[in-house]
């Protein structure tokens, strides 16, 4: 069962082929690390995926819909979510606005619905709060709800985003470094948080420079490099790999 | 004219303050609030008050065509496109003599009346005024407490967040822009009853900057700061008549004490006195 195909997904900056006819197919639940060195082309490809980028050519399928060329909430819509590299929290909101903001399709957002069937947002606003409560304590933010964002550490933010994407109730989690900046023992409650995540039935695809993290959680791994795919298997396979050695860590 | 000034700054807070769209052709919904409700007690010869309702419909119907095209457009192109639609909402005023009578203005317009009761002496308009600015006052209120309210915030925090999150972006700035036309053409009829008058020149891109400046002054990102900023800035040029300066200089020198406040306001509060977003 595949959850997401790409097929020869390709995106060039000028000269530079950032993505170049990549075609991969993401299985179904578990946790897929995308490794490769700087400039792979790793965040470029989540930012096709998410709709923030247009491909050059190839297309892309998540749950046997098209994707490409949807924009960006669409897709969310679809149930995609992302967890950017520098987190992006809503900075000014508070913690639990951030996970509020999290809903998908809320009747709330439409002013008609605020003004004309009062009942039915205010229902469902109800539903939100508890879910939302859910979702903050889950990730270990209790007591926090009423903070503004801004006030959390870095790694707490990365915690917040995490909350707020389960909140979104998202099939794929597209996580962008969820270790970088965070500290050795978080990195810890971190990794536990994405397996429970993953028990759950969701799929998560992350991608990753610390290797001892993809070792220890990833089911498969991609290996990146220029913008092709060009190694794929179980973790310890691909970190074997000659090619793999010689382009990344340099042996 | 403080409730008139205080709709149209909590419309601008909309937008600014919680959307951040600044917008610079709120005074052109203002002037086609004024005109439709006019218009309609003279040419079609109906009450104030249903004019009013009218002319919120037709402003926010107006005010689609250019949000439409132009919310789509990123931050920059959007200013443009707000200052080219003030100025063309102006020039329209001003050359369809056979509508607006164009520079000669509108004058004779009926001052507002419902069952037989007239708000025609000083104090009866300003309960008028005051009872319609706090009708949008809970408006206002109730549309940006709720999700609504949330989305728009987290739009002016971080757009390309939002829309991975699932928002959709244009539709909610084009909704906040919308509403916001709609809620200064309130101001825009509630100004045409008192004055009785109306011509182009207070409906120009001055006044635009005026509308911003208050809610710059007061505050955005809640409801205080509007209100705040209402007061500072048509009070205190009035306040300040009474600092018993000679009659020779006391003009120039109101107008310096004015500057210097702003001034010292932008330096040392950048926010607004009751603000809690700071525009950059």
């Amino acid at each position: 069962m595949y959850i997401m195909k790409l097929h020869n997904v390709t995106r060039a900056f000028g000269g530079l082929r950032a993505v170049d006819e990549v075609s991969i197919e993401f299985s179904s639940g578990g946790i897929t690390g995308l490794i490769g060195p700087n400039g792979a082309g790793k965040t470029t490809l989540f930012n096709l995926i998410s709709g923030l980028l247009k491909l050059d050519c190839g297309e892309i399928y998540f749950d046997n819909i098209r994707v490409d060329g949807l924009t960006p909430w669409e897709i969310a819509k679809l149930g995609i979510g992302r967890l950017f590299q520098d987190v992006r929290v809503f900075k000014k909101l508070s913690v639990l606005d951030n996970v509020l903001l999290a809903k998908l399709q809320h009747p709330g957002e439409s002013p008609l619905s605020v003004l004309f069937s009062t009942r039915r947002v205010t229902n469902a606003e109800k539903e939100n709060l508890g879910e939302a409560h859910k979702w903050v304590k889950f990730v270990g933010l209790s007591g926090k709800e009423n903070s503004p964002a801004e006030s959390l550490s870095f790694g707490q933010q990365k915690l917040l985003a995490i909350a707020r994407l389960l909140a979104g109730g998202y099939k794929l989690l597209l996580l962008d470094e969820p270790s970088a900046g965070v500290n050795p023992a978080m990195i810890k409650s971190l990794l536990e948080l994405m397996k429970k995540i993953a028990d759950a039935g969701r799929t998560i695809i992350f991608i990753e420079h610390n290797m001892t993290v993809v070792l220890e959680i990833a089911n498969w791994v991609f290996f990146l490099n220029e913008g092709r795919v060009i190694s794929f298997g179980r973790p310890d396979d691909v970190l074997g790999n000659d090619e793999v050695r010689k382009a990344y860590l340099g042996v | 004219m403080i409730f008139i000034y205080g709709i149209l700054a909590l419309s601008m807070n909309l937008l600014a303050g919680y959307t951040g769209l600044l917008s610079l052709c709120q005074a052109a919904f203002y002037g086609i609030g004024a005109y439709s409700t006019t218009l309609l007690m003279i040419k079609v010869g109906i009450n104030f008050f249903p004019a009013l309702v009218c002319g919120i419909f037709i402003t926010s119907f107006i005010s689609l065509f250019i949000a439409y095209p132009s919310l789509r457009l990123r931050g920059d192109y959007f200013i443009l496109a707000a200052i080219g639609f003030q100025l063309i909402v102006f020039s329209i005023l001003y050359n369809c003599v056979w509508l607006t009578r164009g520079p000669y203005g509108i004058p004779g317009i009926p001052r507002p009346s419902a069952f037989g009761f007239q708000f025609d002496s000083l104090p009866r308009y300003f309960l008028l005024g005051g009872f319609i600015f706090f009708l949008v006052l809970l408006f206002t209120r109730a549309i940006l407490r709720s999700p609504f309210g949330r989305a728009l915030k987290a739009i002016r925090e971080d757009e390309l967040t939002a829309g991975v999150m699932g928002k959709n972006v244009p539709a909610l700035k084009i909704w906040a822009f919308v509403i916001g036309a709609g809620i200064a053409s309130v101001s825009g009829a509630l100004y045409a009853g008192y004055v009785t008058y109306i011509d182009p020149t207070s409906f120009t891109l001055d006044e635009s900057i005026f509308i911003i400046a208050i809610v710059l002054v007061g505050g955005s990102g809640n409801l205080k700061g509007p209100i705040v900023g209402t007061f500072f800035m048509l009070i205190l040029p009035e306040a300040l008549r009474f600092l018993g300066l000679p009659v020779t200089i006391a003009p120039n020198v109101r107008q310096m004490i004015y500057g210097l406040l702003l001034i010292l306001l932008m330096r040392y509060r950048p926010q607004g006195i009751a603000g809690e977003y700071r525009f950059e």
